[in-house]
């Protein structure tokens, strides 16, 4: 038998959302306990070490998503926090062509100019038009969804105030709101722009994570998860976090220690204990147990319900809801130590976009089949990728003159084929090498020599993501952004109030709403609900109110 | 009553589909003098391949408030007993569907069997909720609300909202959880794939440009049962229900005009005044009521009409056909294995998974034509042999290479050789083969793409965003002009609805006029 200590609340899982729900308890005064499985803290916002000298973000890689809101609320520049953001970013052809994409507006009309006149005035309209769903949809972020079908008065008074933002809208912008939330990326982008790698450079953030293709309706939205963010109050731009994606976890975890907060590691939480209906503390896999009348989960809401509690606590309707939770894993990513700088053959010597993100990719049909593949249980023939090399604005990534390549895999499926079956054991060395080929030919076709710079790789499939981060499926996102799992349907339908049937339990991760991304706002949202519960007022929120 | 003033109305309807029909007799109905202009030599539409024999099949979602406007009731039209459903299943067990329960052809109980009626409720029960949405205009959305131009609107939403509540609370749920959702996921949540599953998966895509794990593909599910999803076979078929109700039209004053193709909309002072054929004839009318798409409406009027965005968003309307017809003439009835003979003359599904359908699909996105594409069939008597009559689901509208003679062999190949899986003395039946591609269904009808609904039925294509945003209401913002066929609220199958809803918006509109 273990010890047993005592505490206010408990976070089970260090993720960053855990991570942030816990400085909010802490700051509110409850005795808050983080307890992370593994020996580091972060979830799917890490740096590791893993090849010496070099410093990996082996999960996700940008940042831009993560509230402003929460930042300042936490201090988290004050914990080590910068973002240094990159402008531009580049998609590849086979045939030596290419498109770069310049966050200064004349260079960007310049350089479609160059590739569709007629497309200028189009991609204008394309960024105002996804601008005005932004803006619809920031406020959102930080609010709990309203309970449409059972509403109490709180849901009925953050219904009225949906209701009125729609009408403050008009008719005309509700149906447009209307039509980009059903649309597909590629229906979309083909109202506004004619020339398909512009297209193909556009359309990959409407894919990015999610088990859909370019032309699957609901992928416009996908695109707006990745735009709604900003850095340093530039909407939709994109940054490093300076040493990777683990300083925003280590200026979280700085900022709850700071506020007295304790952290467990390297034991992970093998039951949340329920006793008479109420969450009383969990019991962790090498015996400890700790005691808390609040226990809230940053794991995925699979992987909380069905694996950590047990069934009897949990109503049947409940539990087939959380079965019937889409978590598709899609995307696989490989982190490597380069020797060098790799040359592009169509970059221009020292090309500043080639600090942002580069593509190889042709069109939507191509990024459409790469989706069919994974359908089939295959990776993609011809993948999207995502690549960064953050080493060349971030000199703490690489030793000097080497440089680290974070990339990024659309698609790559959970449960492999082979043979006429689907399974995730599939996935064996041989499957991982055929993998991470499929994907190094396609860069070496645009960069010829890129193999050999190669010093080490680590490949990532959904179940290694899986297995390490404990992200059910290796769905990066913990769960589809599908609307039958957005708002008030995330993660199910009567439980988007970060609640749960039993009392004292909370889901605080990426599968309650706003959903996924290190965006720290299903966190933040849970910690409000949870201090109203504990019948305390947060600081944040009266920020929130503030905002 | 408002209805009154229509008696000095004079009108024009483009096109006797049945949505140019159902226009027609609510308008004669309510004493305006209506014309019906029809380029092809019968009426029904895409019923029929305009006049030219049949396109369709079945009937499954007739609306009552439709048959009402041509004064005939459904014991009129010879509608028959619904159909049962076979389900064909590769390995011989097929699955038969009938008043919503599903067995085995044998007799057996089919091990999904509760699942899937408690699925059919579910959806019925859902559909009963929309049932008011598709008999009015759509719903206009953020505007007004709180004034009193609003108060309809906000009646109409009221009632909406009162048959969500009448729901019971899970369903509720799980009713705003489903309607965008795909049907590949709600049905394969409920059972294991197989052709039980992919029955509902197939009316979830019928005439779509989609596979069924596209989200929004279960609204279109819905909207399949919102008469209960029973098929009918029309006695003497498609071309003898569209005739019946020709004359049902031409009963209540219509007057109809086979081989009058309309050319060009006569518009004066920026309002319409009349319609001018390919004859240089030209019929004076206040009211020109279009049920033909939204891109060949527009270009009868002239772009000149409309706002530039107007006309941009109708250019961006997305209308390819997938749906095609394979007729084949049989020197007999064939013999299906496994089947008893009463069940020859169900209607016969091809679709042995949801997987496959998707599958089938996925070609299709690329412009070639799949290798095994689901359809669903009728087999009838006829004279000494039979005929066999199948709507062939996810062909290309223009494939590359064309509809060469071995692009459709290659068809007609793949659902006889499917088919003869279970019918082996098939192919030696066959006396003539003949496939019409949606190519071809466009050159009959001018159904834009040959689409089976007009314009692609999408949730980015429905209620206030179909036909586009902005033009949702039957009102085409050229006063006079109104869209009447499936390209606008609630869309296409055999309804009658756009026709009817248009027509009363066209006359509550000229009342105000
Ligand atoms: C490969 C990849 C790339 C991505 N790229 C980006 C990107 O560039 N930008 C972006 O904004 N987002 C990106 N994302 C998405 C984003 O990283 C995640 O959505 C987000 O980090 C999830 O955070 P979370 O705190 O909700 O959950 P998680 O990070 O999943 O945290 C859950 C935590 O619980 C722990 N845990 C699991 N089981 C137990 C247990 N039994 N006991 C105790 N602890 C347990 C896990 O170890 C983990 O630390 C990416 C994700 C992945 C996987
Ligand atoms: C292959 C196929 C099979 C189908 N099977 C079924 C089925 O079994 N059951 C079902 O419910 N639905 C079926 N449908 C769908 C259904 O038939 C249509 O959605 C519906 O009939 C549309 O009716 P409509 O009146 O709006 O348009 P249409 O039927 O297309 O009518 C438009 C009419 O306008 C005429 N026209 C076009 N241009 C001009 C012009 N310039 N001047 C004058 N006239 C013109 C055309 O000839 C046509 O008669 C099928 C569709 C297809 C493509």
């Amino acid at each position: 038998m273990g010890r047993a200590a005592k505490f206010d609340a408990i976070v089970a899982g260090g993720g960053h959302n855990g991570l942030t729900a816990a400085c909010y308890l802490a700051r509110a005064g409850l005795r808050t306990l983080v307890v992370e499985k593994n020996d580091w803290l972060g979830g799917a916002a890490v740096s590791r070490e893993l090849h010496e000298g070099w410093t990996y973000s082996n999960c996700s890689y940008v940042c831009s998503l993560l509230r402003p809101e929460v930042v300042r609320d936490l201090d988290l520049p004050r914990h080590g926090l910068q973002v240094i953001p990159y402008t531009g970013g580049t998609t590849f052809t086979r045939d030596g062509d290419y498109f770069a994409y310049h966050s200064d507006r004349h260079a960007l009309e310049r350089e479609i100019a160059r590739l569709s006149p007629r497309d200028v005035e189009g991609y204008e309209r394309f960024a105002l038009a996804v601008m005005r769903q932004c803006r619809f949809i920031r406020p959102l972020l930080l609010r709990t969804p309203p309970d449409p079908v059972a509403p109490g008065p709180r849901d009925v008074a953050e219904l009225v105030y949906l209701l009125r933002r729609f009408h403050d809208l008009g008719p005309r912008e509700t149906g447009e709101a209307m039509r980009f939330w059903t649309a597909s990326v590629g229906d979309y982008l083909d109202g506004f722009i004619e020339h398909p790698l512009i297209k193909a450079h556009l359309a990959g953030s409407g894919i990015i994570g999610t088990g859909l293709g370019v032309y699957s309706p609901g992928t416009a939205y996908v695109l707006l998860h990745h735009y709604m963010g900003e850095v340093d109050g530039a909407i939709g731009a994109w940054g490093f976090a300076r040493g990777g994606m683990g300083a925003v976890s280590g200026a979280l975890a700085s900022a709850f220690r700071a506020a007295g907060g304790e952290i467990v590691t390297g034991a992970g939480v093998e039951r949340i204990l329920v006793e008479n209906g109420r969450a009383v503390g969990v019991a962790l896999d090498n015996g400890d147990e700790y005691r808390a009348p609040i226990v809230a989960s940053g794991m995925d809401v699979k992987r909380t319900y069905l694996g950590h509690v047990e069934p009897q606590h949990l109503p049947t309707d409940f539990l087939a809801a959380v079965r019937r939770f889409k978590i598709r894993g899609s995307s696989g990513k490989i982190n490597i130590a380069l020797d060098a700088m790799p040359r592009f053959l169509a970059a221009p010597e020292g090309a500043s976009f080639l600090s942002g993100d580069l593509h190889v990719s042709e069109s939507l049909a191509e990024l459409e089949r790469a989706y069919d593949d994974w359908k089939a249980g295959r990776w993609s023939a011809l993948p999207y990728l995502d690549m960064l090399i953050p080493s060349r604005i971030d000199p703490t990534m690489a030793p000097p003159g080497k440089h680290m390549m974070t990339l990024f895999v659309q698609y790559a499926p959970y449960d492999l084929a082979r043979d006429g079956t689907r399974d995730p054991a599939h996935w064996d060395e041989a499957a991982r090498r055929g993998f991470a080929d499929a994907v190094f030919d396609r860069i070496e076709a645009v960069s010829p020599g890129f193999r050999d710079l190669i010093l080490h790789a680590e490949v990532r499939t959904p179940v290694d993501l899986e297995r390490e981060v404990g992200l059910t499926e290796g769905n990066i996102f913990q769960g589809e952004l599908t609307f039958d799992q957005l708002l008030f349907n995330r993660p199910v339908p009567g439980y988007a109030d970060y609640r749960s049937p039993v009392k004292g339990l909370y889901l605080v991760g990426s599968s309650a709403h706003p959903g996924g991304g290190v965006m720290a706002a299903p966190g933040a949202n849970a910690a409000r609900e949870i201090l109203r519960d504990a019948g305390r007022r947060c600081r944040a929120e009266r920020a929130f109110r503030a905002a | 009553m408002a209805f009154d003033s229509a008696r000095n109305l004079s009108a024009v309807v483009i096109g006797a589909g049945l949505n140019g029909l159902t226009a027609a007799a609510t308008l004669a109905g309510r004493g305006a003098r209506v014309t019906v202009v029809e380029k092809g030599e019968g009426p029904g539409g895409l019923m029929t391949g305009a006049g030219t024999g049949e396109l369709g099949q079945f009937v499954w979602n007739l609306h009552p408030d439709a048959l009402s406007e041509f004064g005939v009731s459904p014991a009129d039209l010879g509608l028959g007993p619904a159909l049962p459903t076979v389900a064909l299943s590769p390995d011989g067990r097929h699955v038969v569907i009938e008043g919503g329960a599903a067995r085995f052809a044998d007799g057996a109980a089919h091990p999904d069997a509760a699942a899937y009626r408690a699925l059919r409720w579910r959806v019925a029960r859902f559909a009963a909720v929309l049932a008011p949405l598709v008999r009015m205009a759509p719903p206009r959305l953020g505007v007004g609300l709180m004034n009193r131009a609003g108060l309809p609107e906000l009646l109409g939403l009221a009632r909406l909202g009162l048959d969500i509540r009448r729901l019971a609370r899970d369903d509720r749920r799980e009713f705003l959880r489903v309607i965008l959702s795909n049907a590949a996921d709600l049905v394969l949540d409920a059972m294991p794939d197989g052709p039980l599953a992919a029955s509902l998966a197939f009316d979830a895509v019928l005439g779509s440009r989609t596979g069924p794990r596209a989200p929004g593909t279960v609204l279109t599910l819905i909207y399949r049962h919102l008469q209960g999803g029973e098929r009918y076979r029309p006695e003497g078929g498609m071309a003898v229900l569209a005739g019946r109700l020709a004359r049902a039209a031409e009963a209540r004053g219509a007057a109809i005009r086979y081989g009058a193709e309309a050319a060009g909309l006569v518009v004066e002072g920026d309002r319409v005044r009349g319609l001018r054929l390919a004859s240089g004839e030209v019929i004076g009318a206040g009211l020109v009521l279009s049920s033909l798409g939204a891109l060949p409406t527009l270009r009868l009027a002239g772009a000149t009409h409309f706002d530039a965005e107007a006309c941009r968003r109708i250019r961006q309307v997305r209308a390819e056909g997938t749906a095609g017809r394979l007729d084949l003439c049989l020197s007999a009835m064939p013999r299906l294995e496994g089947l008893p003979a009463t069940l020859h003359r169900a209607r016969l599904l091809l679709a042995p998974s949801v997987a496959a359908l998707e599958a089938a699909f996925d070609p299709v996105k690329y412009g070639a034509v799949p290798g095994a594409p689901a359809a669903e069939i009728l087999i009838e008597p006829e004279g000494a042999g039979a005929r066999l009559s199948a709507i062939v689901q996810h062909l290309p509208r223009a494939p590359d290479g064309g509809w060469t003679t071995e692009a459709r062999e290659g068809v007609i190949g793949s659902v006889v050789a499917a088919l003869a899986v279970h019918a082996p003395g098939l192919p030696d039946l066959v006396r003539e083969a003949r496939l019409t591609t949606p190519a071809e269904i466009e050159a009959a009808t001018g159904a834009p793409g040959g689409h089976w609904h007009h314009a692609e039925f999408a949730a980015d294509q429905l209620l206030t965003l179909r036909p586009v945003n902005g033009m949702a209401r039957y009102a085409t913002g050229l006063p006079g002009l109104w869209l009447c066929g499936a390209a606008a609220h609630p869309g296409g199958d055999v309804t009658g609805l756009p026709g009817r809803n248009a027509a009363l918006a066209a006359l509550g509109a000229g009342v105000r006029a």
